[in-house]
C-alpha cells in the first residue's frame, strides 16, 4: 500500500483528488494500479512503448526513483510516490548582446533603414547585424545568393572560403560572378560583388580548400557556419567542425531541381550526421557537373539559408532546427521533416566516438590522389581523341558508342558515333559485335569507363576508351564542338 | 487562459531581468488558473546558460509539496529568452511537458519586453499560445 500524490493538471483524470492510496510492492505496480483505477492518465505518463514519458519523474518520498531501482523500487506502508514532470527549454537563438562599442554611422542608417523601421529588426537587430561574423564555405551556387544577401543585410564580417576560379559553366547560376570574372579567382570576384553591394562590410578571404588540418582553426572566429558545399567529404567536414565548436551549421544542398535546407549542429538539434549517418557510395548522387542543376534553384535555396542566418542573430521567429525543408521546383511545392537529435549519433550523441575532425577523403571512399593515379593507370586500352580521328580518316574499321543521354547528344556529338546510352547498354549490348574494334565516348570519361569494364566482363576483347570523352574532342580535334 | 497577479508578476520579471543575459526560470502557483506567488528558481543546466534552461526536479517535488500544504497548485513555469522575442521555441518544445502554462518572457538588453504563454500539446509537437493577463 502506498499513497500516490496527483500532480494539480492531472487530477481531472483522477476524480479530482489530490492523493490516492493503491496497493502495490514496487513502483512500477503501484502506477500500474493508478493507471487500472484511472485509464485516462495511462497516455499521460505512458508512451506507446509502455515507458514513462521522457518529461515523466517520479519520486519516492523525496528520492527520484533513476537514483534507486526505478520502476522495480520497492515501496513500504507509509511510502509516498509523487509524480514530477521535468522542466527545461530554451530560446535556441544566437543571444550574445552586441558589444557596446558598435554604432551605426548616418550613412548605414540611411542604407539599412528599411530594418530599422521594423520593430523586430531595429536598432537593437541591426546592430546584432553588423556584431555578427558568419563564415561561408564556397562561393559558388548557393555562395553567390548568400554571399549577396547577407552583405547587403550588413554582416558585419563575412569570411569566405574557396580555392576555385570562375569559369563560364558558373554563369548560369553563381549570380555573384559576372562574365568578366570568368578566369578570376571566386574569392576575389565575390568579394568585389559584396563590397559594391555593401563597402562596409569586411570580407576575410581565405584561399584555401577547408580540410581537417585547418578547418576548426578557420571557423573558430566566426559565429555561424553556412554551408555552401557541393561535396560530401567536405559537409561532413563542415559539420563534424561545427559540433566540435558548438555553432550552428546553416546547412543546403542542391540537386537538378530540387532542394534541402536546415540548420544543424545547434547545440541540442540534430546535426548532418543524425540525418545521413553514411556517405553515399562515391559516385551514386552525381554532382551539378554530372547531374546539372536548374540555375534559379540555388537562388532560391541559398536564399533560404540566407534568412535562417539573419533570423539566427536577430534571435526572432523560429528557427529551422530540427526541420528539413524539401524544395521541389518543378511542383513548386515545399515540405518538411522533422529531425532529431541521434542520441547514438557519433559525433553529436550523448557518448560521441568522434571527438577529433577525421579524414573525410578517406570516410566518403573518395580516391586520393595516388589511387588515382594507379587507377588511371591500369585503365589499359585509353584512346586518345587525336587517334581516333585519324582512325575516322583513315577509314579504319571500328565502331565509336556515345553512351550519353539523347539530351547530351542534342548539344553536341560525333557523327561517327552511335548513341547507346549507359543505362541501356546492358539490354543493347547484342547491337554490338565482339568481334569489332569498339571505342566508347561520353562527356568527360567517366562513365564510357564503366562502359568499356562493362563490355569487357560482357566478352568484348577489342574495346577501348576515348580519353577526356567530348570536351577532350572539342579540345584537341574539332574546336566548333560545344562545351557543356 | 492564465492570469498573473501583481506581485507574483513583479517578481517574475526582475528574477529573469536580473538573470540576464543567462535564462532565467521558476514556478507559478496559485489556484484556479490565477498565479497567486512567482517562485523564483535557480537555472540548474550545466552548459551555457544563455539559451537553455533546466529546473532541478528536486526543486520542482519541493515547491509542489509546500504549496500543496498551503492549498495552493503549481500551475505553470517560466523562462526567459534573453534577446530573444518571445516565442515557444523547438527547443522548448523538445523538453515541455502539456501539462502546465509556459510563460516566455522576452528579455532585451536586461530589460523586460513583451511576454507570451503557451500550452504544448501532448506529443510535443505544438503548442498553442493562450491568453495571458497580467498587472
Amino acid at each position: 500500500m502506498a499513497k500516490i500524490l496527483i500532480p494539480t493538471p492531472l487530477r481531472q483524470f483522477a476524480d479530482k483528488k489530490d492523493s490516492v492510496q493503491l496497493p502495490g510492492s514496487t513502483v512500477g505496480e503501484v502506477l500500474k494500479s493508478l493507471t487500472g483505477q484511472y485509464a485516462d492518465l495511462r497516455r499521460h505518463l505512458y508512451n506507446d512503448e509502455g515507458k514513462l514519458r521522457s518529461f515523466v519523474n517520479v519520486y519516492v518520498n523525496d528520492e527520484d526513483i533513476r537514483y534507486l531501482n526505478k520502476e522495480a523500487t520497492p515501496l513500504n506502508d507509509g511510502d509516498t510516490v509523487s509524480i514530477v514532470p521535468s522542466i527545461a527549454g530554451g530560446s535556441a537563438g544566437i543571444a550574445s548582446p552586441p558589444a557596446p562599442a558598435v554604432t551605426l554611422s548616418k550613412d548605414e542608417i540611411l542604407r539599412y533603414s528599411r530594418h530599422l523601421i521594423m520593430p523586430e529588426v531595429g536598432m537593437e537587430g541591426q546592430l546584432k547585424l553588423k556584431s555578427a561574423k558568419v563564415a561561408l564555405i564556397g562561393t559558388g551556387g548557393l555562395g553567390a545568393p548568400l554571399g549577396m544577401y547577407l552583405a547587403a543585410a550588413g554582416i558585419g564580417r563575412i569570411g569566405l572560403v574557396d580555392f576555385d576560379v570562375v569559369d563560364f559553366t558558373n554563369l548560369q547560376r553563381q549570380v555573384i560572378h559576372g562574365t568578366k570574372d570568368v578566369g578570376k579567382k571566386k574569392l576575389d570576384s565575390a568579394a568585389e560583388t559584396m563590397l559594391d553591394i555593401n563597402p562596409y562590410v569586411e570580407i576575410d578571404r581565405h584561399e584555401t580548400a577547408l580540410t581537417s588540418e585547418n578547418a576548426l582553426d578557420i571557423l573558430k572566429d566566426y559565429d555561424i557556419v553556412v554551408d555552401g558545399t557541393d561535396n560530401f567529404p567536405t559537409r561532413y567536414l563542415v559539420n563534424d567542425a561545427c559540433v566540435l565548436l558548438g555553432k550552428p551549421n546553416v546547412y543546403g544542398s542542391i540537386f537538378r531541381f530540387e532542394g534541402q535546407a536546415t540548420i544543424f549542429a545547434y547545440p541540442g538539434g540534430p546535426c548532418y550526421r543524425c540525418l545521413y549517418p553514411e556517405p553515399p557510395p562515391p559516385g551514386l548522387v552525381p554532382s551539378c557537373a554530372e547531374g546539372g542543376v536548374l540555375g534559379i534553384l540555388p537562388g532560391t535555396v541559398g536564399l533560404i539559408q540566407a534568412t535562417e542566418t539573419v533570423k539566427l542573430i536577430l534571435g526572432i521567429g523560429e528557427p529551422l532546427i530540427g526541420r528539413l525543408v524539401l524544395y521541389d521546383a518543378l511542383a513548386m511545392k515545399f515540405r518538411e521533416l522533422k529531425l532529431r537529435r541521434n542520441p547514438e549519433c557519433p559525433v553529436c550523441g550523448d557518448h560521441p566516438t568522434i571527438t577529433k575532425l577525421i579524414d573525410y577523403q578517406e570516410f566518403c571512399g573518395v580516391p586520393n590522389q595516388h589511387q588515382e593515379t594507379t587507377m588511371q593507370a591500369s585503365i589499359d586500352g585509353d584512346i586518345d581523341p587525336v587517334e581516333v580521328k585519324s582512325k575516322i580518316d583513315r577509314g579504319d574499321h571500328f565502331v565509336l558508342i556515345d553512351v550519353r543521354e539523347p539530351h547530351e547528344y542534342q548539344i553536341c556529338n560525333i557523327p561517327q558515333a552511335k548513341l547507346i546510352p549507359l543505362g541501356d547498354l546492358p539490354k543493347r549490348v547484342n547491337e554490338l559485335d565482339s568481334a569489332d574494334e569498339i571505342v566508347a565516348h561520353c562527356k568527360s570519361g567517366m562513365r564510357s569507363a564503366k562502359a568499356v569494364e562493362f563490355l569487357k566482363q560482357a566478352g568484348f576483347k577489342k574495346v577501348r576508351n576515348m580519353k577526356g570523352g567530348i570536351l577532350a574532342w572539342s579540345d584537341k580535334v574539332d574546336p566548333s564542338v560545344p562545351k557543356y | 487562459m492564465i492570469k498573473i497577479e501583481k506581485p507574483a508578476w513583479e517578481k517574475m520579471v526582475s528574477h529573469v531581468e536580473s538573470t540576464f543575459p543567462k535564462e532565467g526560470c521558476g514556478l507559478m502557483i496559485g489556484a484556479e488558473g490565477v498565479v497567486q506567488e512567482a517562485v523564483p528558481l535557480p537555472n540548474s543546466y550545466s552548459g551555457p546558460q544563455e539559451d537553455f534552461f533546466v529546473i532541478d526536479p528536486k526543486d520542482l517535488h519541493r515547491v509542489d509539496r509546500e504549496s500543496r500544504e498551503r492549498g495552493l497548485d503549481v500551475l505553470g513555469v517560466f523562462h526567459s529568452h534573453p534577446n530573444c522575442d518571445a516565442y515557444f521555441s523547438k527547443r522548448d518544445l523538445e523538453h515541455s511537458c502539456p501539462w502546465f502554462s509556459y510563460v516566455v518572457l522576452s528579455i532585451k538588453n536586461g530589460r523586460f519586453d513583451h511576454a507570451n504563454s503557451y500550452r504544448p500539446d501532448f506529443d510535443q509537437t505544438e503548442a498553442p499560445k493562450e491568453e495571458l493577463t497580467y498587472g
